[in-house]
Order: C-alpha cells, then sequence, then structure tokens
C-alpha cells in the first residue's frame, strides 16, 4: 500500500513542501527538496517521525512549584500523549539536580524524562 | 447588623461622598454596591476634571453644586489626601463665531461666581502652549484635575473608617415601602432603612421603579476615551477644550492632562440602548485620535496605552437637546427616599456640595448629632516613585517591602501593593490593587507585576488562585493549576 | 545607601546580560556586577522549557533554563557577582547607578555599563482591538510565565493572535496540557515565526492557521466569551462579510516585542526608531561614552545565539573601556537603512575593520543582493537565495581605512537581482 505525503522541510527558513511517497519501509522522494539535507529530514520525517518533547513536573518543597523537564531523546509521535500523560501524573521531592533523571523508561519508549533545572530544597 | 439610619445605593463618586459626609454623625449607615469595589461604573471612567462651572446655566443645580463643590475642593484634598492639580482650562475658538460662544460661556461663568475667567489672544496662548493654534481661548484658572478613582477612593475608605459599612458585591434586588423606613432585598440577604439614597448613577431609574412608577427616563450615553503615553506629557499643561457642540448637552471631545502624566483623549457622545454597555468602538477610537489632532497636530499616532468608556445617566433624550438639570431631592411620591438623578458631568465636582445637600434634607427626618471621635485618615499618599532618596531609605529600613519593586513602569513596591490589598473597603481584586496603587497602569499594561501582585494575593492574603479577580465578580483570571498540588 | 564600586555593571541577567558579563570578566575586568529584578537569573531562559537554545552557538539544542543554567554557573566560577530582586531606577552618564532592593538603596559607581534589559511584549492597545474589556486577555510570554514558573492555568479555550515564535510555543505547551487550542490569526499573508515552529506547534497538532486575518473584536462581561476575526486584504483593511465569531475563553497577544529602553531613554542616549534600541556603533557602543546596549533591548533578535555574539562584543568592550583601553576614532561615519532594508545595526561605524552587522529587510523577498555603498563606491554585495523580514540577517563586511577616512556614510540596500 503506497502512501503519499507532504511534508514541510524544517531544516532552513525556506520551508520546502517535499512530496514523498511510502510503501512500508520503502521511502521515495517524488520532487520539492532544494537541498540534500531535506532528503534525510523528509526520510525521517516520513517513516519514523519523532519529537523532542519538553514539559513540567510538579515538585514538592522545592524552591519552584515546578520542574522543567525533557525526553532525553526525540519521542515516536504516536507515543507523544502516552508520554505527557506519565509526566502529568508523576510528582517529585525537591532537592533535583539538572540532568537527573526524573522517569525512566517513559511509557516503555526506552526513553528517560530529565530534569532541565536544578531545584533547591525548601 | 442589619438595621440601619440611612441606606445609599450605589457607591460611585456620589454615594461615596454622601457616605463620608454622613459618617460624621452618630448615624448607621450602609452602602450597597454591586460592583467589587467603589467607583465601578461611570465615576472611575471620566476625565477627571473639576469643573469651574462656566458650562451650567445660571440658577440650576448643576451650575450651584458646581461652584460650591470647587470651592470645597482644595481643603477636601489636603485633609483627605487625593491628588488635585489645579491646572486650568483653555476653552478654544478658531474663528469669530466660535469667540461668540467663548463669550456666552465667560459671561455664564461670571454670573455664576467663577472668578479669574480671560479671553485670550492666540498667540498668548502659544506662549503657555506651543502645540497648540488657536483664534482665541477662555482661560479658566479654576478648572482642575483629579484621578476620579482615587477621589472617590478617598471619601469611601474615610467613610468606612468612621463606621459606614459598605458592602460590595451586593445588588439591591427589590425595595419596599414598611412605616418609617424601607425593606432593602439584595442577593445577600434583606436590610432595613429609615432613609434610603439613591445613588445608583445610570441605573437611578431601576431603583425608583422598585417602589412606583419613575416619572422620567434615563437615556444612556456612552463616551469612550484613549489613554496616551506619558512620554508624550510634554505636548500640553492645561486642559484643552473645544467650543461645546450645540444641542447636545456634552461639552464635545477635549484634551485632559492626568495627574500621572498621561494625557485623555475623549469623551465621545453616543446614545446607546444598553446601560451596561462599555465597549470600545472602532469608529469612536479613530475619531478621537482625528479630533486630538485637530488641536494638537503633532499629536503621534501610536501613543495609545488603553482605551476605556463611561456611561453618562443622561435625563433627554437626543432629540429633547440632551441637557437636564440634576435632580436632588426627596421624593414627593415616596418619603425618605432621596433622589439623585441625573448626575453626569459636573457630577465629580458636584458630589462634595450633592453630599451636603443630602445630609441637609436627612437632618429634616433624622436630629443628626456630630460624632466626637470623627476620624480622618489622609493616606500616605506620597508614592515610592515620587519620594526622595533619603525617605526611600527610611522606608526600607523600616519595611524592606518598600524595597522589593513590582512594577517597572511605575516603581511600585511590594509594601505599595501589600496596604492597597489591605484596605478598609477589603475590596481585593486586580483593579482594587491597580487603582490604589497604580500598578499594571504603565505602558506595559501589567506585563511585569501580574505575576508580583498574583503572588501577593495567593501567599499574603491566602486568595485562592480560581477566586483572583480582574474587576467584576466573575471576572476570573485563572482556572487552576496546571499541576495540582494535592495533599497525599 | 549602599555604596558598590565595580569595573562593569551589567543590567539585566538573561542571555543577553549573562554572555555580555563572562566576556567582560574574560577582556580584563575583574569586578562585575549583573543585576536583575527578578527572583530568578535568566531573564526570559528560565521559562522557555523547550528545546532549540545554543544550536548554532555550542552545537547542541538545549532548553532554556539548561542554557541559562550553564552560563549561570560558569560566570558565578568565575566570581561575577549577581544582585538578584533588585530593580534598577536610574542610571547616570558618569556611569554610577541607582538601585533598590529589600536591603535598600545601591549607589553602584561602574566604570562602563552593559544594558541587557531585554524587551517588553507589544499588548491590546498597541494595535487597539474594539470591543469588552474582560479577563483572559494576555500576552503570550506572560502566559507562558504563568504557566511555566507559577504553575497556573490561564485558560481552558485559547485564540492566539499571532503567529510569532512566542505564540507557536505557547500553543504547542498549552496543547500539552489539554488546553484547546482554537486557532492562530495572523495577518500576515506568511507566518512570522520559524518553519520549526510552524510544523511542530501548529502542524502536528491540527491547530487551524488563519492567514490573513485580524481579530477584530473582543466580547466578553467579566471573562471573556469570544473574539470575531475577519479577512484583511493586502493593504490589511478588513473585508467586510469576512467576520466569523470564535467562542473561547482566553486570547493571547504574539503581537511582537518592544526594547525595553526606560533607563536609556531617561539620560537622553539616541534610540533608533525602527529598532527600538539605542544606536549603536561596531563595538556596541551607545550614543553616551561608556555605556553599551545588546541583547533584545538593542534589537529584538531571532535566536539566542546570534543575540550571544552581539553580547560578548559588548561585554568585551565594556571590558576594554573600563580598564582604559577604549577610545573613539576620531572619524566616525553613519550606516543608513537605504531601499529595501526596515533596519540595520550597528547604525554608527567608528574604527576600521570587520564588523558585524545585523540588519531585517522589508518583506519578504526570494532571491535578493544586498548591497553596501559607500557614496559611489560598492563596498560589499552578497546574493542570498532567500530573505524575508522575520529572519535577521548577518554580515561580515571589512571596513577599511580609507572608507571612513572619506566621510561618507555607508548606505544598505536590497534588490530582487
Amino acid at each position: 500500500m503506497t502512501d503519499e505525503k507532504q511534508i514541510t522541510c524544517i531544516v532552513c527558513p525556506i520551508g520546502c513542501k517535499i512530496f514523498v511517497k511510502i510503501d512500508g519501509k520503502h521511502f521515495k522522494i517524488c520532487n520539492g527538496n532544494k537541498c540534500v539535507q531535506g532528503i534525510d529530514y523528509a526520510k525521517s520525517e516520513a517513516l519514523d517521525p519523532r519529537r523532542m518533547l519538553t514539559s513540567s513536573v510538579l515538585v514538592r518543597n522545592g524552591d519552584w512549584p515546578l520542574v522543567s523537564v525533557k525526553s532525553s531523546k526525540p519521542v515516536p509521535k504516536n507515543k507523544i500523549f502516552q508520554v505527557l500523560k506519565e509526566i502529568r501524573k508523576k510528582k517529585i521531592e525537591a532537592p533535583i539536580k539538572i540532568g537527573q533523571i526524573i522517569i525512566k523508561d517513559v511509557a516503555n519508549t526506552k526513553i528517560n524524562i530529565i530534569a532541565t533545572k536544578t531545584i533547591k530544597k525548601l | 447588623m442589619r438595621n440601619f439610619h440611612v441606606g445609599i445605593i450605589g457607591a460611585g463618586v456620589i454615594g461615596s461622598s454622601i457616605a463620608w459626609e454622613l459618617s460624621k454623625y452618630n448615624l448607621n449607615v450602609v452602602v450597597f454596591e454591586r460592583g467589587t469595589d467603589v467607583a465601578s461604573g461611570t465615576s472611575k471612567a471620566n476625565s477627571g476634571v473639576i469643573h469651574s462651572g462656566i458650562n451650567s446655566p445660571p440658577l440650576s443645580l448643576k451650575a450651584r453644586f458646581c461652584v460650591e463643590g470647587n470651592r470645597m475642593l482644595q481643603i477636601l484634598s489636603d485633609s483627605l489626601g487625593f491628588s488635585l492639580k489645579w491646572i486650568g482650562k483653555y476653552v478654544i475658538a478658531r474663528n469669530s463665531d466660535e469667540l461668540k460662544e467663548l463669550n456666552k460661556l465667560k459671561r455664564v461663568g461670571i454670573e455664576n461666581g467663577v472668578s479669574g475667567l480671560e479671553i485670550k489672544d492666540g498667540y498668548e496662548v502659544k506662549k503657555y502652549e506651543p502645540n497648540l493654534s488657536c483664534y482665541k481661548a477662555l482661560w479658566v484658572p479654576t478648572a482642575g484635575i483629579v484621578l476620579p478613582y482615587e477621589y472617590t477612593i478617598a471619601f469611601a475608605e474615610n467613610a468606612a473608617i468612621n463606621n459606614v459599612y459598605f458592602l460590595l458585591e451586593t445588588e439591591v434586588i427589590d425595595l419596599q415601602k414598611k412605616e418609617n423606613g424601607f425593606f432593602i432585598k439584595t442577593n445577600n440577604g434583606i436590610y432595613e432603612s429609615k432613609i434610603l439614597v439613591n445613588a445608583a448613577g445610570v441605573d437611578c431609574k431601576k431603583i425608583v421603579s422598585m417602589l412606583q412608577e419613575p416619572d422620567f427616563n434615563v437615556y444612556p450615553c456612552r463616551g469612550e476615551y484613549l489613554v496616551l503615553d506619558k512620554a508624550y506629557k510634554n505636548l500640553i499643561t492645561s486642559m484643552i477644550y473645544p467650543v461645546p457642540p450645540k444641542e447636545q448637552g456634552v461639552l464635545g471631545i477635549h484634551i485632559t492632562p492626568t495627574i500621572e502624566g498621561n494625557i485623555l483623549l475623549g469623551p465621545s457622545a453616543e446614545f446607546i440602548n444598553d446601560s451596561e454597555n462599555k465597549i470600545t468602538t472602532k469608529k469612536m477610537m479613530e475619531i478621537l485620535l482625528k479630533e486630538g489632532k485637530k488641536f494638537l497636530p503633532n499629536l503621534p499616532d501610536k501613543a495609545t496605552i488603553n482605551a476605556y468608556s463611561g456611561i453618562r445617566c443622561k435625563l433627554s433624550s437626543p432629540s429633547e437637546g440632551g441637557w437636564t438639570d440634576y435632580i436632588v431631592e426627596e421624593s414627593k411620591k415616596i418619603p425618605d427616599l432621596i433622589n439623585l438623578l441625573g448626575i453626569e458631568s459636573p457630577g465629580l465636582t458636584a458630589a462634595p456640595a450633592i453630599a451636603k445637600e443630602v445630609v441637609n434634607i436627612i437632618s429634616k427626618s433624622i436630629d443628626l448629632k456630630e460624632k466626637t471621635d470623627f476620624k480622618v485618615i489622609k493616606k500616605n499618599k506620597k508614592r515610592f516613585y515620587d519620594m526622595s532618596l533619603s525617605e526611600k531609605s527610611k522606608l526600607i529600613k523600616k519595611d524592606p517591602r518598600w524595597g522589593r519593586v513590582i512594577c517597572r513602569c511605575e516603581h511600585v513596591t511590594e509594601s505599595e501593593v501589600v496596604n492597597a490589598l489591605k484596605n478598609p473597603l477589603n475590596s481585593q481584586t486586580l483593579s482594587s490593587v491597580k487603582y490604589r496603587c497604580r500598578a499594571g497602569m504603565g505602558r506595559c499594561q501589567g506585563g511585569f507585576c501580574t505575576q508580583h501582585i498574583v503572588r501577593i494575593m495567593e501567599e499574603d492574603f491566602k486568595i485562592d488562585i480560581k477566586n483572583i479577580q480582574l474587576k467584576s465578580s466573575k471576572s476570573n483570571l485563572f482556572y487552576g493549576r496546571i499541576r495540582e498540588i494535592d495533599n497525599d | 545607601m549602599i555604596s558598590l564600586n565595580v569595573d562593569v555593571a551589567v543590567i539585566g541577567a538573561g542571555p543577553a546580560g549573562l554572555a555580555a558579563s563572562i566576556s567582560a570578566y574574560e577582556n580584563g575586568a575583574k569586578n562585575v556586577l549583573v543585576i536583575d529584578r527578578n527572583s530568578w537569573l535568566g531573564g526570559i531562559l528560565p521559562q522557555c522549557i523547550h528545546d532549540g537554545f545554543g544550536v548554532e552557538e555550542l552545537g547542541i539544542s538545549m532548553t532554556g533554563p539548561e542554557y541559562a543554567e550553564m552560563y549561570i554557573v560558569n560566570a558565578k566560577k568565575l566570581g561575577i557577582n549577581f544582585l538578584n530582586k533588585t530593580m534598577v531606577l536610574q542610571i547616570f552618564e558618569n556611569h554610577e547607578i541607582i538601585a533598590v532592593n529589600n536591603k535598600g538603596l545601591y549607589k553602584i559607581k561602574a566604570k562602563s555599563i552593559v544594558l541587557a534589559m531585554g524587551c517588553r511584549e507589544k499588548n491590546r492597545w498597541n494595535v487597539m482591538i474594539p470591543g469588552d474589556r474582560p479577563s483572559g486577555i494576555y500576552t503570550a510570554g506572560v502566559a507562558q510565565g504563568l504557566i511555566n514558573l507559577y504553575n497556573i492555568m490561564i485558560g481552558k479555550n485559547v485564540v492566539i493572535l499571532g503567529s510569532g515564535d512566542v505564540g507557536l510555543i505557547v500553543a504547542r505547551r498549552l496543547k500539552f496540557e489539554g488546553v484547546k487550542v482554537l486557532g492562530v490569526i495572523e495577518i500576515l499573508p506568511y507566518a512570522s515565526g520559524l518553519p520549526r515552529n510552524i510544523v511542530q506547534c501548529l502542524d502536528d497538532y491540527d491547530i487551524p492557521l488563519y492567514l490573513n486575518h485580524t481579530v477584530t473584536y473582543i466580547k466578553g462581561k467579566d471573562r471573556l466569551e469570544s473574539v470575531t476575526i475577519a479577512q484583511v486584504d493586502d493593504k490589511m483593511n478588513i473585508i467586510l462579510g469576512t467576520e466569523k465569531e470564535i467562542e473561547c475563553d482566553t486570547l493571547l497577544l504574539s503581537l511582537g516585542l518592544i526594547p525595553e529602553n526606560e533607563l536609556s531613554k531617561q539620560i537622553g542616549i539616541e534610540i533608533d526608531e525602527v529598532t527600538g534600541g539605542p544606536i549603536v556603533d561596531q563595538f556596541f557602543q551607545t550614543t553616551v561614552s561608556g555605556i553599551f546596549s545588546c541583547g533584545n533591548c538593542l534589537q529584538v533578535y531571532d535566536t539566542v545565539d546570534i543575540l550571544s555574539i552581539g553580547a560578548k562584543i559588548a561585554g568585551k568592550n565594556a571590558a576594554l573601556y573600563s580598564i582604559g583601553k577604549k577610545e573613539r576614532y576620531r572619524d566616525s561615519i553613519k550606516v543608513k537603512a537605504g531601499k529595501g532594508i526596515r533596519y540595520i545595526v550597528p547604525q554608527q561605524i567608528n574604527n576600521y575593520g570587520i564588523v558585524n552587522f545585523n540588519l531585517r529587510i522589508d518583506k519578504p523577498r526570494k532571491s535578493a543582493t544586498v548591497h553596501i555603498n559607500s557614496g559611489n563606491i560598492k563596498i560589499f554585495k552578497k546574493k542570498l537565495p532567500w530573505a524575508n523580514p522575520a529572519n535577521m540577517i548577518e554580515l561580515k563586511v571589512n571596513v577599511s581605512k580609507d572608507i571612513l577616512k572619506s566621510k561618507k556614510d555607508l548606505e544598505v540596500s536590497i534588490d530582487d537581482r
């Protein structure tokens, strides 16, 4: 089954609209890109779209009410809301060190959620 | 307490100044205000002008109360601590026809007892107002400016300190005459009073109709304003008015410097159906700028930092010419009901004189005994912004919160916000803070200070985040938390 | 009064102030003080919890808080001093600063000053949207701060006016928190944010983008109830009959940023009316000797990476000034924004050498050439494959001794060839 998609390239501000065809795991660029980097981006975006996720986790007894967090790696697009759901439920006690793992292997993605801020204990 | 000597409906400038006058006597007085603060209606949404008396026909109540009130203002400002500046007014004539109108105004003014009126040539005016070109102008030195919300708050808070009850967020929904007084039904229960003062402003007819068929009509007339950035405050020093437009009962779009250095353009005059419709319209905003530029061609296009509108309580329709005199009297049909109807311009000026008249009327029904312990609390009106370095240092030593500036544009400190929230009326919305200490009135319009005012409300005054209001009862700012802080 | 003597005083501990302070230290200023009005350091960075910071500068994509913490830790290690929760009330031409915090008033005597106060946001009245005045109207940055720093839910059904990056980032944030984002309204025929953000904040979440539209009316008695949007023509006039009312409880305004220059204006530092920031030379010195400006209070930058380059130059020169090593060159020439150029920084050149110019063009162009002329002589020319106002253009230009001696102003222009 062949799928046709239009992908807006984000590698540079031109934002070429690249047309691709996907057949299972096979990928073919039809047209639209002005450079080579666009091809790589379009391929990954078509076959395995992922996004860096950033959000906040509730902190207890810290000098901030929330600690900002990020995914250690880009998360598969279709898992974003599952990951966010787990992040929403989590509560963590201060102090927190920047880089500390807040949630390990979130939503079975093998990706961690890590703190992007240092929180002192109140 | 549910039973009072006097119940006042409306805590605008009229209701508040009456409350203050009455608070000098041994009386139980209550004020019903449906808004979350005093001056919720027209009393804060006007030009803030203290008029001289040139615009009202001699022997009218408007003239009488305006001139009387004008003469009381300086002493009131000195004792209650509200800001007052006698910046004077130019009424501009662009040609000889308009000069005839200036001469009329001067004659009326003199008859009303206004002093210092002078017709000046255009070149003379230019010496004082280099940005203003005109043929001739009537110079009115006894015209001044106040901050209408500060003015009203001064009366109301002083009344509250002298034991007047201010019931905010309390709307009068029904009235019943009883032997020797009234039953007053509100959304917060039933009260009784011997005397009832109808100071409900634009809704004065609604109040009367709760007791009898009103023999008058109210024609709400909306006035829109633009507030210009303080950066242009050097464009003018005094107020600039046109010759009053004919047959409209309004003063026309004029330019008013404010106490704090902003410039007001307005008001427009538009008769509307809904007395609550305080919108600002694209059409009027464009007209205000255009008219402003007619006086001051140097007026920049992009100087607006805010816009607002207020509703005049007019008792005559546009076809009837739009002008009526004040009605300040005990109702002929309902004894002990004192009606204050059609109190539009010069209402701010007239308020203290009207209040004295109301006390006079009440003295005929109740024996008034002066309090021996009447307090006058002059607020520490000096803002951090205006203090000298040594004054600032001293205050910070006493209270470190004077050192934390939370409003960048107006240099308002935490201490001032806390004091604003501790007001004797217990009004605690963002607007209550704004009108008492100016946080949020600068050119960034709350961009920096909002987070701090919210923090102080939450931490110091334990106001729940969901209950923080902008101004009216249901104008909540927030819906709760992003992450719930539950106790498990 | 608490008296302090410092070499370089930096006003603002955001990305510009932090970069400038470290650069000042590294260039000879040993006593560097950074003053900030917030309880935290990092300025706007702690609330920018999204990533994308430092890509060009460091080769990695950090989140705002991480970028901030990296700079703050480095600065503190070097012994740079910080005064937070402190508001600068006034600065003087002799480089004295009056500041205040809850310990009292400070009189800071600095040998040079770096202004890094950042910017504030345009609000409703800058574009005069008529209607009611209900609660529920926020600028996007304020909303972002309330959500990310204070844990406050500002609304449930949101419309965003303006497709700049701040608005787009907040749109995604809201979506992540279960808030309905009903649309992003943009008056221009193109979105002004980065394509990456259009894709990752709007397209990914099916948030409608209404181009050529604006908000014409706000309705709400107490809290916002609806906004009316309408289409505009190419002159940005409303096309009657295209009005559409959208029920919502929150309107976020992402209308653009205004450089914060209250302190600069107070002492008569000359301001460029187009950028909204001080007129500076290639050393980032303003028209008051010894006072330098960088970051968003100088001009609104697109990325923190480019902002950092300028901030470091400003910090370096503030340091050199403080140790007596900076003098104005006698021949000074102006840089004029000519055809097709909205603005260019720096606006003055007063020494020969390589100058880093930042400029923005007036409207989107496909394939254009930027020219710099000194009188009739063309001194620089660069072809650009594409250009639009939302992307700041950087140019490195060699300004020779002869060009300066000619005393002819430089004119920068763009044409579509």
